[in-house]
């Protein structure tokens, strides 16, 4: 005599296996099926733990296939690239390398959780960055294929890789060049300066866990030396006040101010503004909504290195309706934040 | 003819601003021979003919690098280009000197 554990219910069992009218085999089968019944209850709710954590296991393995690595260089003052290798930079005596090796990780980190992109180019590319070019060199940049950081001439500026912002904005230049490849001059310069700024400051936010009241909205202000911040400067640029007194390289506000052949980080000033206007008119996270309409406006559109800022507006304002349909507040803020700088 | 001013401009900081400037000055005659033909060669080109250097100009999509605007006097006035700094003479990068404004 065989059971079904399955179909037939418990309740039945427990009555069968004490029915008089049956035999003693009988009523020890059924018995004995009920507690057959329990273990493979149980071994079923071991199976659902055993794939659940082993979904788990297999997520976390895979992401961490997936991060991309961190090298750093040493150009001990020189202006030769990449310069020496530092091994195990995670544990680098040097306080430079050190710091570069962990912003840029959790840059990598931010852009993988936030955005579900692996590295600059989304296929889990080598974040490589060379520290201490040149000397007493006021700089960071991008050339195309790696991240390079001066220490800065102790007096306006300090070492620029104190800046976690400064990181996160290097490494998005690597981001737009693996996405909509802007151009480097006029509108599109300027845009690609805002990009930067943009998921600079955002990345600072959320390593800060800031919402967009607690932010202070500043980009460079833990780089800037005692001679600048004597002169009362706070930062370089302030994406909510960009023609601020306070900031050491102040820009326009408004789109009509933006000149062909301005320096891209003076033309960045009205498409931060609409950035930051946005995030703060709509609350809670910049990186929520905001940076997630501006992020697939980025990425999402293939190479367009002509793209002005009307464009990009457009392309936000559009991308506001058509990924957050149920939340009509999204796109009113979008709007709100291009309206200020009067696009 | 032989005084050549320098500006550095861009960057991260965004020089050449109303607050952040970088300037030098030194004199052509100055130079080592080598260094004096490189800041001729550019002074004869085009503003913004680098690129046309043998392939000398930024990677794509480069950002925050310096340029470097150089300037002489010439017979028909001030002559000035622009060149990007891996084109630039380290003894002329070295003239500049940033200030606050
Ligand atoms: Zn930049």
């Amino acid at each position: 005599m065989t059971y079904s554990c399955c179909l037939v219910p418990r309740d039945v069992l427990a009555r069968l296996s004490s029915d008089p009218s049956l035999s003693a085999t009988s009523r020890k089968a059924f018995l004995d099926t009920i507690q057959i019944s329990h273990e493979m209850r149980d071994l079923r709710v071991q199976a659902t733990r055993m794939t659940s954590v082993a979904f788990a296991h297999a997520t976390a393995l895979t992401a961490l296939a997936l991060a991309p690595s961190v090298t750093i260089y040493d150009c001990k003052g020189t202006q030769s690239l990449p310069g020496t290798p530092v091994p195990n930079p995670g544990k680098a005596a040097d306080p430079a390398a050190k710091r570069v090796f962990g912003t840029t990780s959790e840059v990598a980190e931010f852009f993988a959780k936030v955005f579900g992109r692996n590295s600059i180019d989304g296929e889990g590319m080598t974040l490589m960055s060379s520290v201490h070019f040149g000397q007493r060199y006021n700089n960071a940049m991008w050339n195309g294929l790696q991240m390079i950081y001066g220490d800065g001439d102790g007096q306006i500026f300090v070492d620029f890789t104190a800046g976690t912002d400064v990181i996160a904005h290097e490494l998005t230049h690597g981001v737009t060049q693996h996405s909509l490849q802007l151009d480097y001059s006029d509108e599109p310069g300027g845009l690609n300066e805002s990009m930067s700024d943009c998921f600079g400051s955002m990345f600072r936010q959320w390593k800060l866990k800031q919402d967009v009241t607690q932010a202070d909205w500043l980009i460079g202000a833990d780089i800037l030396g005692p001679a600048a911040k004597a002169k009362g400067f706070t930062c370089l640029r302030d994406m909510a006040d960009p023609a601020g007194r306070h900031c050491l390289s102040p820009q326009p506000t408004l789109y009509a101010q933006v000149r062909p052949g301005m320096d891209p980080h003076a033309a960045s000033g009205p498409p931060n503004l609409a950035f930051c206007t946005a995030a703060k008119t709509l609350g809670g996270k910049s990186w929520d909504q905001v940076g997630q309409i501006w992020y697939a406006a980025l990425t999402g559109w293939g190479a367009r290195p002509k793209t002005g800022m009307k464009d990009f507006a457009a392309r936000t304002r559009q991308l506001a309706q058509t990924m957050y349909p149920g939340a009509p507040p999204v796109a009113a803020a979008v709007d709100a934040g291009w309206r200020k700088v009067g696009l | 003819m032989d005084r050549l001013t320098i500006e550095r401009i861009g960057g991260f900081a965004g020089f050449g601003g109303s607050r952040l400037k970088s300037r030098g000055e030194v004199s052509l005659s100055d130079l080592a021979p080598a260094d004096r033909d490189a800041v001729e060669r550019l002074l004869a080109d085009l503003p913004g003919s680098a690129a046309a250097q043998g392939g000398a100009a930024p990677r794509t999509g480069a950002a925050d690098a310096f340029s470097y605007r150089l300037t002489v006097q010439s017979p028909d006035g001030p002559k000035t280009v622009e060149a990007p700094e891996h084109l630039v003479p380290s003894a002329v990068r070295d003239s500049v000197r940033d200030t606050l404004d």
